[in-house]
Parts: C-alpha cells; sequence; structure tokens
C-alpha cells in the first residue's frame, strides 16, 4: 500500500505534521477499510476541549484504492472522529513497530487518562455501515477493539 | 410516610462498610413513577439517533471513570478484578454503538400481493418500563436495562439488587453531571425485591415488567400479578370483569447450559475455554456453561485437561489480579452449592475436584472452591428423579460432567433440561455442526464459539424456563410493540373526495 500526504506542512502544530508523517509510514493499518472510506484524525490539547471546543488540529485519512492519502482539514462526508489527547499522540508517535502502535492506541481507548493520554471516537455514520465499511476489523486491526484469544 | 432507611452495603470480601445508602420507601418510589411518567414525553422529543448518540457519549464518560467502577464491582459485587474489566466492557461497548439496535426498530414498509407498499409496520415503545436486576452483575444487566428503555423512547425505573447498587447508583450519577438530556424520565428504586415488585404490579403506570431473576422467582411475580388482579375484579355486572389492563412480562431467567466436547477437537484448547465458560464470576452467570457433556471416546483425557485447567483456579482476594474466583454473593448460594454436591453424592456421584466450603460464618468472604462432579448419564434420563445438580441450575462454582456415546446421545443429554439459554459445541466436524443447530433446545446456539463474548451482537433470551416470551432477544426488541398501518391514500384519495 502507498501513503501521499497532501499539504503537510499546513498544520498548528508540530505534533500533528508529526503523526501525519508517521501514520503515513504505516499504511496497512488502513488495509481493512473499503475503498472510499475517509475519517477525521482530531487533536485536543484536553478533555474539557474535546467536550466543549474545537481541536487544535484535525486532519483526514481517505482510502484510495492504492493506499491512503492523508490530507487536512475534516472529510467532506466523514466516516468517524477519531480524537486523540496531544499526549496520547506524542507517546504513539515514539512507537516504532505498527503491532506497538497499535498496542499503546489501544490502551489509549480501553484505560483513557486524562494526564497520560486518551482517545475516542464519534461515528458520524450508523454503526453497521461502518462495520460494514470494514471499520470493526480496522479497530480490531489498530488495536482499539480487543480480540484477546486467550483471556 | 414511612420512614426513609438506609443500606450499608459491605465489601462482600471483607465485610468492610463501603457506604451507606438511603432506600426508597414505597411511597417514593410511587412519587419516582409519577416523576418519570411526567417526564417521558422529554425522550420522545428526540429522535433513536439522538438518544442512541447520547448514550454513546455516556459510554465514553464511562470509560473514562473505569477505574472507579471497577473498584466498586469488586468490592461490593466480589467479582474478580480481572473479570471486572468484562463486565464493564460489555454495556461500554453495547451503549457506544447502541445504534447498531436500529435494524430492529426500523419501519418496515410491506408490498401487497398486487405489489402494492400501502403497509408500514411502525415500531412504539410500550410506555414506562419498571426493570429489576440480580445481584450477580452490578452494573452491565441494570445499565443495559436503563440504556434499552431510554434508546428506544420508554421511561424507565430500575431497580438494582439492595446487595449490591453503589455500581450503577454511580453510573447514574455520571449521567447527572453529563446533563444526560430526558434523564427525569429514567431513575433508580433502591428497593427490596419484596415490596417494590408489588408497587411496580399495582402502579397503572408501569406497562412493562422487566426482570432478570430466578425462573421461580419470574413465576412469582406472575402469580403476585395474578392475585393482583383477583383482587380488582368488579362484579357489578354479575361477571368478573378484569379493571386492571394488561402489563407487558419480560423474564429474562436462569440458565442450565450444556457444553458438548466431541471427539475431533484439541481438548487442552477447549478446556482452557471451558473453564471460562463455566467458572467465570464464580460460575454465577446465568449464561455460564453448567452441564458439560463429553463424547465417551476422549472423556477420560478431556476430564485430565479440565481438572488441571479448574485446579489452576486461584481463588480468594478479588482484588487481587490473579484472582479467579471472588467470594459468592450471598449466604444462600454457598448453602445451595453444598445441598446440590451433598444431593450429587447420593446418586455415588464422583467428584474429581473441589467440594469444599470457605466459611467465615458472616455474610462475607464466603467461597465454594470450583468443583467437578460426574453424572451419570442414566441419571439425566427422568427430570423428576435427576440429581438437583442436573436438573437445576447451580448458581454457583459446581459443575457436572456428563458422558456420552455419540452426537444423538450428547444432543438428547443436552436437551434433557426445563431450561434453553445457551447451548455450546465445540467440535470439527461440518456435518455435525448442522445436527446441532438444528437440534439443540435452546435459544442462542454457540458453536465453537470463545466463551464470555462482549460484542453487541450477542443476544440474551432463552426457551423453556429460560425466559419468557420465549426466544433468543435484544432488550430494545422487547420494549416497543409493532403498529400496523394501512395508508390507502395513493389509491383512493380521489375517491373520498
Amino acid at each position: 500500500m502507498k501513503s501521499k500526504i497532501v499539504d503537510k506542512d499546513v498544520y498548528k502544530t508540530k505534533i500533528t505534521k508529526k503523526y501525519t508523517i508517521f501514520l503515513a509510514k504505516y499504511p496497512e493499518i488502513f488495509s481493512d477499510l473499503l475503498n472510499g472510506s475517509d475519517f477525521d484524525f482530531a487533536l485536543y490539547d484536553s478533555l474539557e476541549a474535546y467536550d466543549k471546543r474545537a481541536p487544535i488540529d484535525i486532519f483526514h485519512v481517505y482510502r484510495n484504492g492504492n493506499g491512503i492519502e492523508i490530507k487536512p482539514g475534516c472529510a467532506v462526508d466523514s466516516d468517524l472522529e477519531l480524537a486523540l489527547s496531544l499526549d496520547a499522540v506524542e507517546k504513539l508517535i515514539q512507537t516504532k513497530r505498527r503491532v506497538e502502535y497499535a498496542q499503546l492506541l489501544g490502551s489509549f481507548y480501553n484505560n483513557p487518562d486524562e494526564k497520560n493520554g486518551w482517545i475516542d471516537f464519534v461515528l458520524h455514520k450508523r454503526t453497521q455501515t461502518l462495520i460494514d465499511m470494514g471499520y470493526g476489523r480496522f479497530a480490531q486491526t489498530a488495536g482499539i477493539l480487543k480480540d484477546d484469544d486467550e483471556k | 410516610m414511612s420512614k426513609l432507611q438506609e443500606l450499608e452495603i459491605k465489601n462482600k470480601y471483607t465485610g468492610e462498610l463501603i457506604r451507606t445508602v438511603p432506600a426508597d420507601t414505597p411511597e417514593t418510589v410511587r412519587a419516582k413513577i409519577k416523576k418519570i411518567n411526567k417526564n417521558q414525553h422529554l425522550l420522545k422529543e428526540m429522535d433513536f439517533f439522538e438518544r442512541s448518540q447520547l448514550l454513546s457519549k455516556f459510554a465514553t464518560k464511562l470509560r473514562f471513570k473505569k477505574s472507579e467502577l471497577k473498584d466498586l464491582v469488586v468490592a461490593e459485587g466480589g467479582l474478580p478484578i480481572k473479570y471486572s474489566e468484562w463486565e464493564l466492557n460489555i454495556v461500554m461497548n453495547g451503549f457506544k454503538f447502541c445504534d447498531w439496535y436500529y435494524q430492529f426498530l426500523e419501519e418496515k414498509p410491506l408490498t401487497s400481493i398486487e405489489g402494492e407498499q400501502l403497509v408500514k409496520i411502525r415500531y412504539i415503545p410500550h410506555g414506562l418500563a419498571a426493570c429489576i436486576s440480580p445481584r450477580n452483575t452490578p452494573l452491565s444487566l441494570p445499565l443495559y436495562q436503563l440504556g434499552a428503555n431510554y434508546l428506544v423512547g420508554n421511561g424507565a425505573i430500575v431497580k438494582p439488587s439492595t446487595a449490591c447498587p453503589l455500581t450503577m447508583i454511580e453510573a447514574y450519577s455520571i449521567m447527572e453531571e453529563m446533563d444526560l438530556p430526558a434523564l427525569k424520565a429514567l431513575d433508580l428504586a433502591i428497593a427490596p425485591g419484596e415490596w417494590a415488585v408489588d408497587e411496580f404490579i399495582k402502579s397503572p403506570l408501569i406497562k412493562t415488567l422487566m426482570t432478570i431473576t430466578a425462573s421461580h422467582t419470574a413465576k412469582d411475580i406472575l402469580a403476585r400479578y395474578g392475585r393482583f388482579l383477583k383482587k380488582t375484579v368488579d362484579r357489578s355486572m354479575g361477571v368478573p370483569m378484569y379493571t386492571q389492563p394488561f402489563k407487558n412480562f419480560f423474564f429474562e431467567c436462569a440458565g442450565n447450559d450444556a457444553g458438548i466436547v466431541m471427539d475431533d477437537v484439541n481438548l487442552e484448547k477447549v478446556a482452557k475455554w471451558n473453564v471460562i465458560a463455566s467458572y467465570t464470576n464464580s460460575g454465577q452467570q446465568c449464561f455460564s456453561m453448567k452441564r458439560i457433556i463429553v463424547h465417551k471416546d476422549i472423556y477420560d483425557e478431556y476430564l485430565e485437561c479440565l481438572i488441571k485447567e479448574i485446579e489452576k483456579l486461584k481463588y480468594g482476594d478479588p482484588t487481587d489480579p490473579d484472582v479467579d474466583i471472588g467470594p459468592l454473593g450471598s449466604r444462600r448460594i454457598l448453602m445451595m452449592m453444598e445441598v446440590m454436591v451433598e444431593d450429587a453424592k447420593k446418586f455415588d456421584a464422583k467428584i474429581f475436584t473441589g467440594g469444599e466450603k470457605i466459611d467465615t460464618g458472616e455474610d462475607y468472604g464466603l467461597f465454594y472452591t470450583p468443583t467437578l462432579v460426574e453424572i451419570k448419564p442414566e441419571l439425566c434420563e427422568d427430570l423428576s428423579k435427576a440429581p438437583f445438580l442436573w436438573k437445576e441450575e447451580a448458581f454457583g462454582p459446581v459443575r457436572s460432567i456428563t458422558k456420552a456415546n455419540d452426537i444423538r446421545d450428547a444432543i438428547r443429554l443436552a436437551n434433557a433440561s426445563n431450561y434453553g439459554m445457551r447451548a455450546v459445541v465445540y467440535t470439527s466436524n461440518l456435518k455435525n455442526i448442522e445436527i446441532f443447530k438444528n437440534e439443540l433446545e435452546a435459544a442462542n446456539i454457540y458453536i465453537n464459539a470463545k466463551p464470555m463474548l462482549v460484542d453487541i451482537t450477542v443476544s440474551l433470551g432463552g426457551i423453556k424456563d429460560s425466559a419468557y416470551p420465549a426466544g433468543c432477544k435484544y432488550y430494545p426488541q422487547e420494549l416497543v410493540y409493532g403498529k400496523y398501518i394501512y395508508d390507502g391514500t395513493p389509491i383512493n384519495l380521489e375517491k373520498m373526495k
């Protein structure tokens, strides 16, 4: 799979730019999504901002036939918003392997912490539609929904 | 007015007082029912998707409070910390993705024989529901009851178990903190079942009684309802006229699930899953795998694997992350385990492992060691003479194991029960899988499934004495009724003018 980052210098924060570069290294994270899937990554500086205000930076990842395109701003018809705290992103971009990234992302979802990092997501389309688009499998690959076989 | 009472909620393991909470009186319960009824319209001012988004947002709030909630579940419920995660995840996932249930509520057009679409089935919320929850799941079941009603647009009063109401009270306070719209149409009743059930039965405002309880208790509720109806008979017309309207009764009851292990599977793997399916939460789960039925050709080998896995289970302090088996919910459960094992011994049953109790002499810190008892297949034919452990739900860590000659025998044994919640099968024979799917008498069939799934698509319900009405079900489905709407306007409008 290939990656393309569009307008990577437009972001308000350096960390957002770093995160887009990081994600572009692992396009296979998005391989379960159907072509045409498009969703937002929104970075927040606090939980309160997530509750009541706008994100600091936002970009969206579009799944095309060859791979992914990372573009600034919200998707026109976004499937969902993946919200991340800046602390979470700081730690995520330090990971060295895709599996490590997925485990950390999963821990920020399953054990969110206001200080150490958290993620959440808001669905813009119906759950069933998103499942059909491959987001359920994506969430497992990305570590958000656990599939703990040996529990 | 009755004097307000207080309830002392104690730690199930240490007996320490966790918190004292005010308890409702019949008067306060009636006042809550009236308040909910008055505010039900607030729910109808939002559509399904608005309500589902709010529940999804609430799931996020719960997730951020997970650690505190887990501690409460462990303390008041006695669930080991390692399984409290499961207890929380099942509701968090359910609430996060609750719009998935729309498929059961979506208006359905019907095509007539002439090919016209004049008919629609529209799903309408029944109205105010009273919900009663058991003690084994302090959060997931009462919260699922509350959430399902909110989702479809019913007001609801939920009565968590008075043995462990704190986690649910905490969840409700999170709803208050987030200022959940239409929260005035939801409330909790902190009251014992003895009189709360009668209040729910008597109230004409309550349209549905949704109860998760033992099958015998469910039947007792129906008997109480019958007595209540009789008291309200008007004989002035010369014939008995029952003045009270029907209520909807929706019972989730006991399970005595069979788990069949055939001779074509990886025994070590299945034994690991079997132990999780049978002993999680000290076996205090209605859908726990209670009757283990094993093909004769692998019986001895499987037994060895299973005992090895059971004996790995650690019981003790539920806050210890290594502990699998926490304290029992009540002295009554301990007594039932003892009675069932003693009764099985009268039938010359072999006790392969366990069979010991730890009794502090108090109402906390009670344990029964994970136990496996062999029940001979010939004892299972006539339920009136069968051991209690076979015919009744063992709501604790005692499980039976029985040898089956072949697939037919395994199915016959599995179906030899008054209950039919789930049936579990482990086999790799594709031809046999279809036979199991068709012939097992249960509302939910799990073939080669990982135990303790938390997926939102997991259904509840049962047949026989496991549920009423019968069938697999999702709560939102049971809280609405179908309205048939024939609209002939497109073909008859001109004639009407």
